[in-house]
């Protein structure tokens, strides 16, 4: 509706500067176009930002009303049972079959549903009003000296950096949120006990000290174990020498088909990842496990969500590595080569070690992908937090338990659920540390070779 | 600097290198010998990493073609003889399910597959077979006067059986019935427009694709143009300062950021905010609604495409600029007119992997509540839905044997539609790529 | 072209020529290298002059589009033959580069890197006396006696060309080649690196590329001038600078094109 308003507006502006245009006396300043631009702008802009707000606070202003209306005398003095008659009214209000609900309610739900319609109007009349207005306003400014152009410029230069501020509201958002859940957490539990606790069993939890089992570290070392230890030991000999024969021994055709080809699993999502694991490597591993000599081995053992982690972070290792190989200079290679180095003398003694910071860089990142990951691990780990230091075990990692916290049937402000949120800024801040000293290593790197 | 006057000349000679005695020979021998183990060290190293994949594909098709296929058995049915207590007035009204489950149809249906397929007859059919007969019913009132046979979908354990993995009591089942000439195999359309079920026969993936599909579209309605327009601003107007630096490390940070932290957001900005103050009188917004969802990808895949734009910004040559510039035209315009179209596969490029991230991610939309069990396809951006990957792991999650076939047949249409997606961006990028 | 020597040639190319796909970069060329010499090739850019050069220890193997036609013997064995060591074949014809590429190690892992793959020293003092040797003879020990444990990349642009010809002589090869080993250097460090040239003269068959003719002159004792992948003239330097027999050689060393 005022879409359309705004193509009026653009319309008749156009059509008004170009008369002046053809008028001839004066030479426009701006193109018809633009005073189109401007005419639009002033039409959608206001009313925009009017139902913006008209949204947020007409909840409220019907509330009041609703609250002041003869048929909610009856209505309770305590704020939680009144507001449940409320929405169950509301409810009605929108479906008449919505359900028996309370007689209050039923008697409230015409006056919420008139109020709600009233109130409704008067915010579409005065969006358009104002689309009127601000149209008109605008219209009256066409000129042909008028600076349109550089008006409608500086509100769109306004629009692209509000843009590109999103990013620094989404970091903020992230800290704030979980800094604040967290806060609430840690005034029923001690940091001290969250973060060096050696025990974590959130299924039963003391309520008078809740911190006794929610303890963390058995988590910390899941994470690091299958993330840092197991998926990379998978992880960084095959993506480093996939990278290394890719970039110097394969020709150019199996490279043109295999680079894609290891992308590709890179693109398979995590979830499709964590239903093999389960599926299929876990089976496996236990089998193998029992083979070994232990009848009671875990089919969730933090080997087999290791090993299928580690597959998928085989092509960030190896594209960061194949990054790192390509910005060596060739006069290395050939001076290594000229000296009557092997080939593979050449890549193990000058290219490797050359590109070894970028490649640190590239496993730090990949450390923080693997930490991070969650499908993989709610799918294939187990859910008991152990400490252990084989493999054929199951372990648990700190995003497992942030989506098993999370997805129970808990309240929201109860410790098991803001744990989940302490959780998560954990995980947070040692991601974004890894990421920071990562991306600063690369580019200190590039430089060195720019 | 004292001159060293012929330094070399009071080095201790050494004799002459004798490349072809027997141990530098042999030393040149093992060299090689290295040289050849590391090459296939490499070689392996790619070959098991394809061989993953492609034992992951296989795995997949192994099982998931099945979920495709749908056994059906021809039911006769006499529902005039079950006398079921409804009335046409009832079949044309929206109470109509209503009126044939309590009137009896579930009962009749089992009766006639007892009558048709001996004692054990109702075991072969599907627990909610009556379904597909209510339905038919439902089209074609007449049935309810006469006799028909109607096409019903055979128990899982029944179309496992077929295949010889089933226990005796089925695969006697198939042998009396492949005699009866009662068997149907076909294509199974109901997968492909039919929505979550308890029932691992009844279930379809349109509900999930559709609300993965409304979810995207939110996804790409905010991201695509903050995106890029953040990565114009980056790239051509801002000043090099403080402020703009925070800009940079926050995106480059975000786009490093574990998917379950913005899940994490959006649980407590969104349902911090719209849910609880809106409960009572604002828009009524459950937790799985696409729109929630597409907000919280959305906000997870900006920093891709914001980055993806900036490398093609990038790409585009100053002298363009420069020439435009030249004839007077506007930083904006210059932009508008000229960088953004040049640039525009790039960030297209860009865009479309970003969103297949954003296509593929369970972990966010699992935290923020879009796990509902879902059986008819959500018909707004705030209905409640679920998507593809959230789907697969419900499914995954599910007991009975059934739904590991479908679960499996899930991952294969999630990847048949990452890989289009894929494969438009190799198409725009090879198509439209300049070197400047 | 004349013969120049009755006596047995360290490296002999003949009817060399050299295709990048289907462009022939290096054109039919025939030229002899010998010990106690020094061979300049000089030509305008892109004469192919380094790319033959390349041809001398096989650097265009690492190009896959490069293919080499004719003969190249060394000490009578063709380079190119099947049972020929690419290996060692680098071993004795040693390579300096246009722009300095020490390794992004220390000084002393620099020269030592030759030895170390090739086996060369039998103990570690016995490295460390081929290190010390390589860099007295290549004029740096003087400079880097102090910090071998220094970075080889932290070195001036000059010191870095010598430390590469240290690590080039520390493998003893017979033949040292270097492609404009001065021409990313100023004229002090320039300066340097041709005395140095002169002082390894008596222990090498030294080849160099040079684009700059005063250079040639200085440091050569022969001289062969290419144009357009052809051999144009192939002497004795003072002869080709003073009486040039070709035209083309003539326009070139008076400055009318290049």
């Amino acid at each position: 509706m005022i879409l359309g308003l705004g193509l009026i507006g653009w319309l008749t502006a156009r059509a008004r500067a170009a008369r002046f245009d053809r008028g001839g006396r004066k030479r426009l300043h701006s193109l018809p176009a633009q005073h189109g631009w401007y005419v639009g702008m002033w039409t959608i802009l206001p009313p925009l930002l009017f139902l913006a707000i008209w949204s947020a606070v007409s909840p409220s202003l019907v509330r009041q009303t609703v609250l002041q209306s003869p048929a909610a005398a009856g209505l309770s003095d305590f704020a939680f049972e009144r507001d449940s008659v409320l929405a169950q009214a509301r409810a009605i209000a929108e479906d008449p079959f919505a359900g028996d609900g309370d007689p209050l309610a039923q008697q409230l739900a015409p006056v919420v549903g008139a109020t709600r319609t009233r109130y409704a109007w008067i915010g579409s009349a005065a969006a358009i009003l104002l689309a009127f207005a601000g149209g008109a306003f605008a219209i009256s400014r066409i000129r042909p000296d008028f600076r349109a152009r550089s008006k409608v410029e500086r509100t769109l230069m306004m629009g692209l950096l509000v843009a590109s501020l999103i990013a620094i509201f989404t970091t903020l958002g992230i800290f704030v949120s979980l800094f604040w859940e967290s806060t609430r957490f840690f005034e029923q539990v001690p940091i001290t006990q969250f973060l060096f606790g050696t025990h974590w069993s959130p299924q039963v939890i003391d309520a008078k000290n809740p911190g006794a089992s929610l303890g963390a570290v058995p988590l910390f070392w899941g994470t690091f174990f299958i993330g840092a230890v197991i998926a990379m030991l998978v992880a960084i000999p095959f993506g480093l020498m996939s990278a290394v024969y890719l970039t110097q021994y394969a020709s150019a055709t199996t490279r043109r088909w295999m680079k894609p080809t290891l992308e590709m699993l890179a693109g398979v999502p995590t979830v499709v990842y964590g239903y093999f694991a389960a599926l299929t490597v876990a089976p496996a591993v236990r089998k193998l496990a029992v083979l070994l000599g232990d009848p009671f081995a875990s089919s969730e053992s933090a080997l087999a969500a290791g090993l299928v982690m580690g597959v998928m972070i085989i092509p960030f290792v190896s594209s960061m590595a194949d990054d790192s190989l390509a910005a060596v200079p060739t006069a290395m290679r050939d001076g290594s080569l000229a000296m009557g180095a092997t080939t593979s003398e050449t890549i193990s003694r000058v290219l490797v070690p050359a590109a070894l910071p970028g490649v640190v860089a590239g496993v730090l990142l990949a450390v923080s992908r693997a930490i991070g990951e969650t499908m993989i691990v709610v799918m294939a780990a187990s859910g008991a937090a152990t400490i252990t230091l084989n493999p054929l075990q199951s372990a648990t990692t700190v995003t497992k338990q942030i989506v098993d916290l999370l997805t129970g049937e808990a309240e929201f402000d109860s410790p098991k659920t803001l744990a989940a949120f302490a959780l998560g800024l954990t995980l947070f801040i040692i991601t974004l540390l890894l990421n920071i000293v990562a991306l600063r290593v690369v580019k200190k790197y590039r430089e060195a070779y720019d | 600097m004292t001159k060293p006057a012929s330094p070399a000349a009071h080095a201790p000679e050494r004799q002459p290198t004798d490349w072809k005695s027997a141990a530098m020979q042999k030393r040149i021998r093992r060299r090689y010998a290295a040289e050849r183990r590391f090459r296939m060290l490499g070689a392996g190293a790619v070959i098991v990493s394809a061989a993953f994949l492609a034992f992951l594909l296989v795995t997949m098709v192994a099982q998931g073609w099945r979920g495709f296929t749908a056994t059906e058995l021809a039911l006769p049915l006499d529902l005039k003889a079950a006398q079921l207590k409804v009335t046409r007035e009832q079949l044309n009204s929206p109470a109509a399910d209503l009126a044939l489950a309590s009137g009896g149809l579930e009962e009749a249906v089992q009766n006639a597959a007892v009558t048709a397929f001996g004692p054990d007859g109702a075991s072969f059919l599907a627990p909610s077979a009556w379904v597909w007969v209510r339905d038919a019913v439902k089209r074609d009132p007449s049935l309810l006067e006469r006799r028909a046979t109607i096409n019903v979908p055979a128990a899982t354990g029944f179309d496992q059986a077929l295949t010889g993995d089933g226990d005796a009591a089925m695969e006697a089942g198939v042998a009396r019935l492949t005699r009866q000439n009662a068997i149907r195999r076909g294509f199974n359309w109901t997968f492909l427009h039919e929505s979550d079920s308890t029932d691992p026969v009844a279930v379809g993936i349109w509900g999930a694709l559709k609300g993965s599909l409304m979810t995207m579209a939110i996804t790409f309605l905010i991201a695509f143009p903050v995106g890029v327009l953040s990565a114009i601003y980056l790239e051509e107007y801002a000043p090099k300062n403080r402020w703009t630096d925070l800009i940079e490390v926050s995106i480059n940070n975000l786009a490093a950021v574990p998917s379950i932290i913005f899940g994490l957001l959006g649980l407590a900005v969104f349902l911090g905010t719209w849910e609880i103050g809106g409960r009572v009188y604002g828009p009524m917004l459950p937790r799985s609604a696409p729109i929630v969802g597409g907000v919280t990808l959305a906000l997870m895949i900006m920093p891709v495409i914001v980055i993806a734009s900036r490398n093609a910004i990038k790409g585009v040559p100053p002298s363009i600029r420069d020439a435009a510039l030249g004839i007077g035209a506007s930083p904006i315009q210059v932009v508008f007119h000229h960088v953004l179209p040049l640039a525009l596969p790039g960030i297209l490029t860009g865009t479309i992997i970003g969103m297949a991230r954003a296509l593929g991610e369970t972990a966010p939309l699992l935290l923020i509540g879009m796990r509902a069990f879902i059986v008819t396809p959500p018909g707004s951006f705030t209905d409640p839905a679920t998507v593809l990957p959230v789907q697969i792991f419900l499914w995954s999650d599910e007991v009975s044997r059934g739904f590991v076939e479908k679960t499996s047949a899930a991952i294969l249409v999630l990847l048949a539609v990452l890989l289009a997606m894929n494969g438009l961006a190799i198409y725009l990028r090879n198509k439209f790529e300049t070197r400047w | 072209m004349t013969a120049l020597s009755p006596a047995p040639h360290k490296m002999s190319a003949r009817g060399v020529s050299v295709f990048y796909g289907d462009k022939q970069a290096v054109k039919d060329v025939s030229i002899d290298v010998d010990m106690d010499k020094v061979t300049a090739f000089i030509g305008p850019s892109g004469c192919g002059k380094s790319t033959f050069l390349r041809t001398f220890n096989r650097m265009n193997d690492t190009i896959a589009s490069a293919r080499v036609t004719g003969e190249i013997t060394l000490d009578g064995a063709d380079i190119y033959a099947d049972d020929m060591d690419v290996v060692q074949l680098r071993a004795r014809v040693g390579m300096v580069f246009q722009k300095p590429n020490p390794f992004p190690k220390s000084i002393f892992e620099n020269v030592a890197y030759g030895p170390r793959i090739h086996g060369l020293a039998a103990s570690k003092s016995d490295l460390e006396a081929i290190v010390e040797r390589s860099l007295k003879r290549a004029g740096l020990w003087e400079e880097v006696k102090d910090r071998l444990s220094d970075s080889g990349t932290a070195l001036s642009g000059g010191q870095q060309q010598r430390l590469c010809i240290a690590r080039a002589i520390a493998v003893d090869p017979e033949v040292i080649l270097m492609d404009e080993p001065a021409s990313a250097l100023d004229p002090i460090a320039t300066a340097k690196i041709e005395e140095l040239i002169h002082e390894l003269r008596g222990r090498y068959a030294i080849v160099i590329v040079t684009h700059n003719m005063q250079q040639a002159a200085r440091v050569s004792q022969r001289t062969a001038f290419f144009h357009l992948g052809q051999l144009v003239e192939y002497g004795e330097t003072d002869n080709l600078f003073t009486a040039p027999r070709e035209e083309r050689t003539k326009d070139y060393i008076t400055g009318r094109y290049g």
